[in-house]
């Protein structure tokens, strides 16, 4: 029964001022144990609010971050699901399955999050999980004016992982839900 | 679960003396009991298969309950189709959606935990065991589930692990007779047992042939193997057939159950908690809120604190405004003891000793006949019924057994401190008699512990500790009153001074128990003596008390001691239970100087049984008595008792009273003048603050005794004329039942008593102290006599100024 939340893109102050306010109210200290974030964030202030939601704080490099030292990929196990985590303007063409697949093989993970298309998707990809939360404060990007806020949370329990997707939809909250068993390898430690 | 260092339970229990029969098939089986006790088996189960579907049905609720509450929002996810997602998330801050309720149960969880985590840690390999722990916290989980309005409270958890711990305790108890009578056990499938359990799929050749040799040997096992239950021992007998897994309802009835000590510790837990619609509910302790239809405004806690420091007040004043005094409320230890019914005083052992007698007690409202309706306990609910009143009476025994040290402290912090920390090395057994003796006082006294609004306003503030227990003895006098008035109509003369000699001595016993110091020898002498002579003898029995008023107040083993011997050598008449709240009203003094110290008396009164006259028995000859007549002072008790007896055998007094030679072996002089009021008994005043107070108002009721049956000397002849008229008007006043009126005439008797005694001690000072005190040196007498007297004297008047006002 880990919560982890995935979120990343805010671009504020530069191209948002702050999350919805209904993204706010729901993201309460307490509830969520880990939260992995894609970059862009890209001041401090940002960074300082995401740690009062949960002091465990992943966060990675995007190309408008002010704090150089963010790694450029980042790889946790939680439960028994690794996590990868990448900004994904590194990946070229952004966005595409098969060259995040690569990027999933070469960190193999379980789980690719990435962002920087300001879109959220997910995909089930050859035994792993593809999942972009899209930009939480609907900040636009290079490639798509009209963002809506979005954001994802993901309930690990054992062997499935259940994906909550939060979407700020003409004002309001939608969610959706994808279930994802991993098929159980033999991945006993040395 | 670590069993090294569970010990199987000893059959050293206590004072079971109500056990009833249905108890005392299970004497061993402490979970049984308690279950039988708490209410969730039937008490009056007719027979083991009653048991065993009670057992069933409570266990099937809690399965119930458990799968309701304890929910798995996965487990949802699964069940229902059409989920509305968006209450149903987790980060929804709907109230209803499933996850809040999961992450409500987590925060739960995590209080809880923490006070598992520091569960008696002296019994760590227990209690601290992660399948233990686990079942503790699933219990308090889903029982604050079920009862949101009480949530959970720091110490539910010590309340129910004693619970589950007797559980398992019987468990071991089975299997280790499941370990020695294994024969019994065997499945008796078609009546036929098997010697081999697994018959068809893996027979062994070999082993058949083996045993085919034995066949001798083994035939004669086989027919020692079928054995019936009836050769067994009842404890034993009952221990197999409430396992049986063939009985009623199989193995969910089966009342030792490991598979289940989960439903029924939990189901133990529920009728503590509950109270099973008794007076008692432990949950109510945990709660804040006044309880509804309680007259005052105090939460049940507090209302039961406030309780049994009421009741501190009735039985030992001194030390309830000692504590007063020092600030100390109730409640600062009150509600540590209450909540977890002190099971943080006591070890394990102990505290299931104690629980043992609290589960005992009922817990059902007493009902109130006609009569006392008017007098039903409206302060304290918690008064109510049996096991209520013995929770109060057992708080007060343990500050009672902490009197000596309680009373040196000088601050609340010390007190407290004493008070929070109970010894370990504790006589159990006293503590809990003496609670059940409050509990009987309580009890007997039929409610009238409060009513504060009976009591008139003019008597002043200062006495506002003693002027409630007015009402209480004084409704006590009154049925004391019609009782002895019946009992004489029907003795005879002599039985009748039989009965006023138990009377006397019972309630003498009965005191000396509440003061708590008398010495062994006083204790020897005094059984000795008693044995020695029974009740019939003419220049009988007297009884020598020594009383001691020590600054140290040791608390002696004495006051119980003394109980015991008195019980073997005196019979106890049927007016003894209510006399043992009587002589706390009858001995009074309560403005009486606290620093008279190391003085004793001794007092030394023989009964009469054949001659009219007290004062023949004081006369006689005694070993350690002077039975000189001489003694001057005007001794004047009157008792309620002995105030009927008066008009048998006023006009009787001839001889002089030798009131109360000291005996030799007394160290230090109080001469018992100093006494001389009548104590007004019940209706008057206070209860005994310090020892000498009890000194002094023993003294002065056996000094009383003792002029109503003879008189007075002939300097006090002035004395005697106006005592019969006090006492007849006294006498009046008691039958018309008029409160004031008697509370006057008592006040002007004692101050004619004073005024006479104050003229006697400035004529005769060197008489009256040579008369006294025959056997001692009289130097040392006379000074300190002196001035004892005169402040005892003092103290009189202020009584008396006291009842006159009122």
């Amino acid at each position: 029964m880990v919560l982890v939340l995935a979120l990343g893109d805010l671009h504020v102050p530069h191209r948002a001022a702050d999350l919805p306010p209904k993204f706010k109210s729901m993201l309460v200290p307490g509830k969520i144990q880990h939260i992995i974030c894609t970059g862009n964030l890209c001041i401090k202030e940002i960074h300082d609010y995401l740690k009062t939601i949960c002091p465990d704080l992943h966060i990675v490099r995007g190309e408008f971050d002010d704090d150089a030292r963010y790694p450029e990929n980042k790889i946790l196990t939680i439960g028994q699901f690794k996590l990868g985590l990448c900004h994904g303007h590194q990946v070229i063409p952004w966005g595409d399955l098969d060259s995040l697949a690569m990027l999933q093989r070469q960190l193999d993970v379980d789980i690719l999050v990435t962002g920087h298309t300001h879109q959220f998707t997910a995909y089930k990809h050859e035994g792993g999980v593809v999942i972009n939360p899209g930009s939480a404060t609907g900040a636009y990007s290079s490639i798509n004016q009209d963002v809506n806020p979005s954001f994802v949370l993901m309930d690990i329990d054992g062997l499935r992982v259940v994906v909550y997707v939060y979407e700020l939809v003409d004002g309001e909250v939608k969610v959706d839900k994808i279930d994802f068993k991993k098929i159980s390898t033999s991945n006993s430690a040395p | 679960m670590a069993t090294s260092e569970i010990e199987p339970e000893s059959s050293g229990t206590l004072v079971m003396s109500r056990a009833t029969e249905s108890d005392n098939h299970f004497a061993n089986l402490r979970s049984v009991r308690w279950r039988v006790n708490l209410g969730v088996l039937p008490s009056s189960a007719s027979s083991v298969d009653e048991l065993r579907r009670a057992t069933a049905d409570s266990r099937r609720r809690y399965a119930l309950l458990r799968r309701r509450l304890l929910m798995d929002p996965h487990l949802l996810k699964d069940d229902r189709d059409s989920l509305n997602l968006f209450i149903d998330n987790p980060l929804s801050q709907n109230p209803d959606s499933a996850w809040g309720q999961f992450f409500r149960n987590a925060e739960l969880e995590k209080t809880v935990d923490q006070d598992l985590s520091r569960l008696y840690p002296e019994h760590w390999c227990y209690f601290q065991a992660p399948g233990c722990q686990g079942m503790l916290r699933r219990i308090l989980l889903l029982w604050c589930l079920k009862h949101p309005e009480y949530g959970y409270g720091q110490g539910m958890h010590e309340l129910l692990a004693p619970l589950l711990y007797v559980l398992h305790v019987d468990i071991m108890r089975l299997s280790q007779v499941r370990k020695d009578y294994d024969d019994y056990f065997t499945d008796m499938f078609d009546s036929l047992s098997f010697k081999e359990r697994d018959i068809s799929y893996t027979f062994d050749f070999n082993k058949f042939i083996d045993s085919m040799d034995d066949d001798e040997l083994s035939s004669q096992g086989y027919s020692k193997k079928i054995k019936s239950l009836d050769e067994l021992d009842p404890e034993v007998q009952s221990i197999v057939m409430l396992s049986d897994s063939y009985g009623a309802e199989g193995e969910l009835g089966s009342v030792l159950s490991e598979k289940f000590m989960e439903h029924d510790a939990y189901c133990m837990f529920d009728a503590l908690m509950s109270g099973t619609n008794g007076c008692v509910s432990m949950a109510s302790f945990f709660g804040y809120s006044p309880a509804k239809g309680s007259h005052t405004r105090l939460s049940p806690v507090l209302g039961a604190c406030s309780a049994f420091y009421r009741l501190l007040a009735v039985v030992d004043a001194s030390l309830y405004s000692h504590l007063v005094e020092l600030g100390v409320e109730p409640q600062y230890f009150g509600l540590r003891w209450l909540r977890v019914l002190f099971g943080r005083e006591f070890l394990l052992q102990d505290l299931l000793l104690l629980w043992d007698e609290i589960f005992l007690a009922d817990n059902s409202a007493r009902t109130f006949t006609d009569d006392d309706e008017d007098s039903r306990n409206h302060m304290f609910s918690v008064f109510d019924c049996p096991r209520g009143t013995l929770i109060s009476g057992m708080a007060v025994s343990m500050i009672l057994y902490l009197r000596s040290s309680l009373l040196s402290t000088e601050n609340a912090t010390c007190c407290l401190q004493r008070l929070l920390n109970f010894p370990e090395d504790i006589d159990l057994n006293k503590i809990i008699c003496k609670a059940k003796w409050l509990q009987a006082l309580v009890l007997s006294s039929n409610g009238v512990f409060e009513q504060r609004s009976s009591v008139p306003k003019s008597v002043p503030s200062n006495s506002s500790l003693i002027v409630t227990p007015d009402c209480y003895w004084e409704k006590k006098w009154r049925l004391l009153q019609k009782s002895e008035e019946e009992e004489e109509k029907q003795m005879s003369p002599p039985t009748q001074k039989k009965k006023k000699w138990l009377k006397v001595t019972n309630l003498f016993r009965a005191v000396t128990d509440l003061s708590r110091y008398k010495t062994r020898s006083v204790l020897e002498s005094l059984s000795q003596k008693l044995s020695s002579n029974p009740e019939g003898e003419a220049n009988g029995c007297p009884v020598t008390v020594s009383m001691e008023n020590s600054p140290t107040q040791e608390t002696e083993e004495g006051s119980m001691d003394f109980h015991t011997a008195d019980e073997d050598s005196i019979t106890s008449d049927e007016e003894s239970s209510s006399f043992y709240s009587d002589p706390t009203s009858l001995v009074r003094d309560s403005n009486y100087p606290e620093n008279d110290s190391n003085s004793s008396t001794v007092l030394t009164l023989c009964p009469d049984e054949n001659s009219n006259s007290i004062d023949d028995l004081l006369s006689a000859e005694d070993s350690s008595v002077s039975s000189e007549p001489t003694s001057p002072a005007s001794r004047d008790c009157s008792t309620s008792s002995d105030s009927v007896s008066e008009e048998k055998c006023t006009g009787q007094q001839t001889c002089v009273d030798s009131p109360l030679p000291i005996s030799p072996h007394s160290r230090n002089d109080y001469p018992e003048t100093q006494c001389n009021e009548d104590d007004s008994t019940d209706k008057s005043v206070s209860i005994i603050t310090k020892e000498h107070k009890l000194v002094t108002g023993i003294v002065q009721w056996f000094l009383k005794c003792k002029r109503n049956f003879s008189g007075e000397e002939t300097s006090k002849r002035n004395a005697t004329e106006s005592h019969p008229q006090a006492l007849s008007s006294h006498k009046t006043g008691d039958l018309d039942s008029n409160l004031m009126k008697t509370r006057k005439t008592l006040g002007q008797s004692m101050l004619e008593h004073i005024q006479v005694i104050e003229l006697i001690f400035q004529q005769e000072p060197g008489l009256v102290q040579g008369g006294l005190i025959k056997n001692i040196a009289k130097t040392e007498l006379i000074e300190k006599g002196q001035d004892t007297a005169t402040t005892a004297l003092r103290e009189l008047r202020k009584i008396s100024n006291l009842l006159s006002g009122m």
